[in-house]
This record gives C-alpha cells, sequence and structure tokens, in this order.
C-alpha cells in the first residue's frame, strides 16, 4: 500500500510542478505580448538599427567577414535584416535557408535541426554572441558559410542581442491590434484653407465609412492632422515632430507645395509611407524615394508628355525645339526635362532661351525667337507671361505651334494660335467610369462633403481608396515595410475617378502619363487632341 | 562544403567525340528524349522525378538528354559529359551595362575574352552580397595577377534592375573596370539565362553559379558562387591557360 501511494503522491508532485512551470511560461508569454503593445526600449531600437541597417548609432564601425577567407565588408552591405528579413523568419534564395532569428526559435529548450541537418541546443546571449562574432552555434558547429562573422563593439552586440528578443514581435509606430495611424498635413496658408478643409472632409469621411464596415482586419482608421509652417524647414520640422508625437503609421494627402524636396525627403529618413501627397512636382529622381507614392504625374512628367505628342504631331520631327523657361529652379527642371525627353524621343537638338520673371520683355523675346524659324515652341513659365509671349508673336505674324501647361489665361490668346496652343492635364474626365462616379456622388452625398474643390476633392478620394487598397494586400500581419511591397504590386488598379495606377519597385508615380488638349479659341473652349500618353 | 566545392567545380570539356557519336547515332535512330531532374550545383544527384537535392535543398532542373548537338555560330561551345554534349550557345543578346550604355554581349563582353559570369540581381539580399562580394576579391587578386579576365554579373530581374540600380549596386561592392553590369530588355535577357542554363520561374531560385569561360577554345566550367575566392582565381587561370 506504501508504494503505491508514494508513487501517486510523485504524480501529483509532478503534474502540480508541470502545472506551476506552465504558470510560469504563459506568465511569460504574457508580459512579451505586453511589450509588443508598447514602443521598443532606447537600447532595442540601437539594435534594430543595427539589425536593419548594419550601422551603429554610437557611430562605430561595424564590420562583416565573410566567407572561409574572410572577405571584409562593411556591416551595412550585408545587415541581419538582409538575409533574415524584417520579421526574423529568414528570405530563402539559391538553396540558401537563413535560420528563424525569432527569440521563440533560438531558445527552444529542446534540441533543434537546423536546415542542413546542424543538431544545436538553445541559444542563450553569450551563445549569440559566439555565432554572431565566430560563426558557431551552441553545440560548437560552424554555422554556413554565407553568414558572416561581425565584429562589433560589446555595447553594439549587446544593443543587438536586446533587439533579438523582440524580433518579430515589435510593430511600427502608429499601429496596435486594433488601430492605424493615418496622418494628414493641411496647408496653414488662408488662401487654401477651403481646399484644405474639402479634402480634410473627405478622408475624415472616407476613413469613417472604413471603419463603420469594421476597419482593415479590424483595426480602425484613426485620422490626425498637421499644419504647415511659413517655411519649407519650418513644414519639414512641423511634420516630423507631428509624425513622432502622434505616432503615425502613414501618411496621406500632404499638402507638400512649396517643401516637395524636404518633406518627401523626410518620409525617406522616417522610411514613413506617404499616399498621394498633393504637389506638382513629384520628387521621383534617382535613388529612388522608396516611401513616397504620387497619384498623378507632375510638371516634369507632364512636359516629357508634351514633347511625345509634338514628335508625332510635328511632320518634320528632327526640326528640333525650342525651350523658353523662367530662370527659376522649377523652370531650370522643366528644361531639363524637355531636353531629356527630346533626346529619347528623337526629335532632335532643342534650342534654349531663357528669361527672369523680372525682366520678362515678351516683345524683345518674340522677335528673338521668331529669328529661328522653329515651329514648335516649349513654353515653361506661367500662363500669363505665356499670353503676353502669344500676343507679341501675333504682332509679327508669326505663329508657331505653342506647348505648355494648363492656364485658363489663355483662352484669351489670339486668334492666330486657334488649336495652336497645347497644354497637357494629368487627368481627364474621360478616366471617370460611370461606377466611380456613381460612387463618388453618393459617398458626397452620405457625409455632406462640401461642394467647392471637387478636382482636390477627387484626388483625396483616390488616394485614400489606393491606401485602403495597400493596407488591405498588405494584410492583417501589418508593417510599412510590408504595405509598402503591397502598393508596388499594384497594377492598373482602377480608382474609378482618375487613369488607372500602377506601382512598382522603380515607379511612385500612379498615373505615368497625361493628357494633351488644345483650344479652340472661337468657341473658347478645349479640345481633346490626344489619348492618354505615357511616359517611358 | 568541400563537397560542394568539388562538385560544383566540375569542369566541362570539349564535347566534340560525344557530339559526332551523337550525330551518328541520330542518323540511324532519332535521339529519344528522356527527360532527367539534375541538382544545379550537384550534377550527380539525378531522379526521374522533380523535387529539391538532397544535399542542397535546390529544386532539381529538367534536362532532357540527349540533345543534338547545333553548329556554333558566334557563339561559345561547351559540354560537360555526364550530361551528353548539351550545348551553350551564347546569343549576342543586345543588352544595357551598368552605365546604361547599350552592348552586344556576346561581340562586346565575351568573344576572344576569358570571362567569369554570375547571376544576380539588385533585390536579391541573401546570397548576392556574399556573391558580390566574393566578385570583388577575385577582381582584385587577377587584377593583382596581371590577369586579363573579365568578371560580367547578368541582372536576373530586368524588369527591376536598371542600370541606375547596377551602378548603385556595382558602387556598394567597389566592383572596379573590367567588371560589367548586365540588364536590358527581358526578352533578351531571358535569352542568355536560357543560354546559360540558368534561367528560372522564380528569380529567388537563382542559382549561385559562377561560368568560368575562355572563349579563344570554347573551354567553360562552372563553380559555386560562394567558393573561396582563391579557387575561382585559380580556376579562372586554369580557364585562361587552356589550350
Amino acid at each position: 500500500m506504501l508504494r503505491p501511494n508514494l508513487t501517486s503522491s510523485l504524480h501529483l508532485c509532478i503534474i502540480s510542478l508541470a502545472i506551476f512551470a506552465g504558470l510560469i511560461v504563459s506568465g511569460d508569454r504574457f508580459s512579451t505580448r505586453v511589450a509588443a503593445q508598447g514602443g521598443l526600449s532606447d537600447q532595442q531600437k540601437r539594435g534594430k538599427q543595427i539589425y536593419v541597417r548594419g550601422t551603429s548609432s554610437s557611430g562605430k564601425e561595424i564590420l562583416a567577414y565573410v566567407g572561409e577567407s574572410s572577405l571584409e565588408v562593411p556591416g551595412s552591405a550585408m545587415p541581419c535584416a538582409n538575409c533574415h528579413a524584417l520579421d526574423g523568419l529568414g528570405k530563402p534564395e539559391g538553396g540558401v535557408n537563413p535560420s528563424n532569428l525569432t527569440w521563440e526559435a533560438l531558445t527552444k529548450p529542446y534540441k533543434v535541426t537546423e536546415s542542413g541537418g546542424r543538431e544545436r541546443g538553445p541559444y542563450s546571449e553569450r551563445a549569440l554572441d559566439l555565432a554572431i562574432a565566430r560563426g558557431l552555434d551552441p553545440a560548437g558547429h560552424k554555422l554556413l558559410n554565407v553568414m558572416p562573422r561581425y565584429q562589433m563593439s560589446p555595447q553594439d552586440m549587446s544593443d543587438l542581442v536586446a533587439y533579438l528578443k523582440r524580433l518579430g514581435n515589435d510593430r511600427d509606430p502608429g499601429l496596435t491590434e486594433n488601430s492605424i495611424n493615418i496622418g494628414m498635413v493641411l496647408p496653414s496658408n488662408a488662401e487654401l484653407s477651403g481646399l484644405g478643409q474639402a479634402v480634410k472632409a473627405v478622408m475624415t469621411a472616407y476613413c469613417a465609412e472604413v471603419n463603420s464596415h469594421g476597419g482593415i482586419y479590424n483595426r480602425k482608421l484613426n485620422l490626425k492632422f498637421a499644419q504647415t509652417g511659413d517655411t519649407p524647414a519650418a513644414t519639414a520640422a512641423n511634420v516630423k515632430r507631428f509624425v513622432q508625437d502622434d505616432q503615425i503609421f502613414v501618411m496621406t494627402g500632404v499638402f507638400s507645395a512649396g517643401a516637395d524636396r524636404e518633406v518627401a525627403a523626410l518620409m525617406n529618413e522616417l522610411e514613413l509611407p506617404s499616399v498621394g501627397p498633393f504637389t506638382l512636382f513629384p520628387q521621383v529622381g534617382h535613388p529612388l524615394n522608396r516611401e513616397v507614392f504620387y497619384l498623378l504625374s507632375g510638371m516634369n512628367e507632364q512636359a516629357r508628355a508634351l514633347v511625345n505628342f509634338a514628335v508625332n504631331h510635328n511632320a518634320d520631327k528632327k526640326d528640333g525645339a525650342l525651350v523658353i523657361y523662367p530662370e527659376t529652379n522649377t523652370g531650370k527642371d522643366l528644361r531639363q526635362a524637355v531636353r531629356d525627353q527630346c533626346v529619347s524621343s528623337g526629335c532632335g537638338p532643342t534650342e534654349e532661351f531663357s528669361y527672369s520673371n523680372a525682366t520678362f520683355d515678351a516683345a524683345a523675346l518674340a522677335a528673338n525667337l521668331k529669328q529661328t524659324g522653329k515651329k514648335a515652341v516649349f513654353f515653361l513659365g506661367s500662363g500669363k507671361e505665356e499670353l503676353a509671349l502669344l500676343a507679341e508673336a501675333d504682332r509679327l505674324h508669326w505663329s508657331p505651334e505653342v506647348y505648355g501647361f494648363a492656364g485658363s489665361e489663355l483662352l484669351g490668346a489670339p486668334s492666330s494660335f486657334n488649336q495652336r496652343v497645347f497644354m497637357s492635364f494629368p487627368t481627364s474626365p474621360v478616366d471617370q467610369t460611370a461606377e466611380g462616379i456613381a460612387e463618388f456622388r453618393a459617398f458626397n452625398g452620405k457625409y455632406q462633403l462640401p461642394s467647392d474643390h471637387l478636382a482636390a476633392q477627387v484626388s483625396a478620394f483616390a488616394s485614400a481608396k489606393i491606401l485602403v487598397e495597400g493596407l488591405k494586400k498588405a494584410g492583417k500581419d501589418l508593417s510599412r515595410e510590408k504595405l509598402i511591397q503591397a502598393l508596388e504590386g499594384l497594377y492598373e488598379y482602377p480608382t474609378g475617378l482618375t487613369p488607372p495606377v500602377t506601382y512598382g519597385p522603380n515607379r511612385r508615380i500612379g498615373a505615368m502619363g497625361a493628357y494633351i488638349v488644345s483650344i479652340d479659341l472661337e468657341k473658347k473652349q478645349y479640345v481633346p487632341v490626344s489619348g492618354w500618353i505615357k511616359i517611358n | 562544403m568541400s563537397i560542394l566545392l568539388l562538385a560544383g567545380f566540375l569542369c566541362i570539356a570539349t564535347p566534340a567525340p560525344q557530339a559526332n557519336i551523337t550525330t551518328v547515332l541520330g542518323q540511324t535512330k532519332a535521339p529519344r528524349k528522356i527527360s532527367r531532374y539534375v541538382c544545379p550545383m550537384h550534377p550527380k544527384v539525378v531522379s526521374t522525378k522533380p523535387g529539391r537535392c538532397p544535399k542542397c535543398g535546390m529544386r532539381l532542373r529538367l534536362v532532357e538528354a540527349p540533345v543534338k548537338p547545333s553548329a556554333p555560330e558566334t557563339s561559345a561551345m561547351s559540354a560537360r559529359p555526364e550530361e551528353n554534349s548539351v550545348v551553350l550557345k551564347i546569343p549576342n543578346a543586345q543588352v544595357y551595362d551598368q552605365d546604361g550604355r547599350r552592348i552586344s554581349f556576346y561581340n562586346d563582353l565575351i568573344k576572344g575574352r576569358v570571362v567569369a559570369i554570375n547571376f544576380i540581381f539588385t533585390t536579391c539580399t541573401t546570397i548576392c552580397p556574399p556573391m558580390t562580394a566574393t566578385f570583388r576579391r577575385v577582381q582584385q587578386e587577377l587584377g593583382a595577377r596581371g590577369s586579363e579576365a573579365r568578371l560580367i554579373s547578368v541582372s536576373v530581374d530586368p524588369a527591376t534592375d536598371t542600370p541606375e540600380r547596377l551602378r548603385d549596386f556595382a558602387a556598394k561592392f567597389k566592383a572596379g573596370p573590367g567588371w560589367t553590369f548586365v540588364t536590358g530588355d527581358k526578352i533578351e535577357i531571358d535569352s542568355l539565362l536560357q543560354a546559360f542554363g540558368v534561367a528560372v520561374a522564380d528569380k529567388n531560385d537563382h542559382t549561385p553559379m559562377i561560368l568560368i569561360g575562355n572563349d579563344r577554345d570554347g573551354f567553360w566550367s562552372r563553380a559555386y558562387g560562394l567558393s573561396a575566392p582563391s579557387t575561382l582565381v585559380s580556376a579562372i587561370e586554369a580557364a585562361t591557360a587552356h589550350r
């Protein structure tokens, strides 16, 4: 009788121990989950920089040594995230299967068989140190040759290990289990306040609409607002403070007029995606700013479309174009766009005239230009200046085809330029499908949106649709990087109100092209003269 | 690892005798096409069914053998004995280099030269950085030995890899002159990848393989892309010295 009793009490003992251990384990799990809701500690943030970029915030060098011959490369060329991915699960390529680096996987309390048949026990902090610095696993086996040995300061190493404990378990700022913070920047300028209010109303209504259907994967869209400053630097500073204080996950409908470069650079620096900013100057030069997704072509892209149109429109393609531009940064950028496009579309060398806005002398300029005998003129200044030039050219009985940008002043051009003045538009009413119009009308009525600034409202509506589509495609396990990749995957996405939107690894303008329109000066109306002109 | 290296480093001999035999056989009996699946890195791993290589986990590649050899035109020719004279024809594809210059792949890069070719894409982050770092060291060592061998990196993702991206990638690994990064229209690049036997449906499955060739003699060999630089340098020197 004694023995069974002893056994059963032993059993009991083991069972209660197991329960106790289970409690500890689940308690531990619980605490990590709670931690995941909060942000990273400063040390973890430093570790994340090492993991993602291979650089140390202390400025100390991190070096990687690859292969048996210990090739030395900077850590930034081979950061951890390259192979092990941002979530730590690894990116298999060409037969190389990087190990799972999530803390759970690293510290499994039993023997684990890694790819390649290597058996190892759990990692400790000290063992990780050895793996990272010397390429050995806890069992003393050599790691795969492709895993570099890293040389970094002890502080950097402990920062990195601190981050590894949170890897795959840390969310980007502004994202929780049940909310996504979306930031907007509105114009502080009084002249634009009506426009800003209209756009704000559209975005607010759109988020309310999405939230009324349960949000996106049960996350409510939480819209927050900032304002532009008086100078580009002030705007950038405002936005930076806003993003950090209000924990913004993604931006949309950002007004950055005048500070386009600064704000786009800030998005890039903060790795903060921005969908559909309001700007005439998308920052799409090389190297690519991955974060900012534009809806429509800007001035530069429209200038390129004008060149493409002119080349096909003129019988004498090799005649070469005459380019007139104001001596401003914008003017010079546009001149460059026209020059490049002329080279790639084979319309011959450009002949260029510049003027300064202060001393614009239309009569003298027209006289000079007439001398060249060119039949096609690109005018890259304002509508007012273009009109003055057309009046002087008319006086000299010189009426070339003039390509420029939209300006209602041009409806008053001399009649000798009837259907000889061309301008570009980044979108046209033909893009608006019946479904698109019906959807927008119903939405507009339901939320009683303002009746003015319709073009801006349409842009905001399209941007909001694109953002929501991207958030849906990125999936429940959302991150800024996944959102960027999801947006890059959009191909001919129909907003219903704009040309279809396509992004890609090298493309950040959704509707990359323009329509060309000329003016019937007798009836005083615009006449479409082209279909959608794509830009390569 | 050493097995990997050995297997990957098997040289490919000139195919003349086998080619003749195949042709003779072909006159009496049409060559029967047998589908085999071979590991790109371990030629000894042969299976009759698709699957993965037990040694390295790579997807096995379909090889139809024997293949009737065709006469080389402007191309180098090579075959590995154990694959019954598979012929590589290098097309003169119209491609772009990292400076955006339009070049003819065979005429400008291969013809009459000793070259080592690897296959990369700039958004490949697991194997391309170590492969490229290895190539960089190979270039330095070749330079120190006065070798005239050239290096070529062909993008397997031409839709993404613009010349600008390749230029940035080259700069990141400090590629010197004499190392050409190649991209272009997908159709042109695909013709190259097909010719080299490295075409894959998913770019992430692309092979860490280096082709080392001496066009003067039509001598080609393969090496594992993550081999030690010294191994690759000796392979390139062997190709240079080959007669």
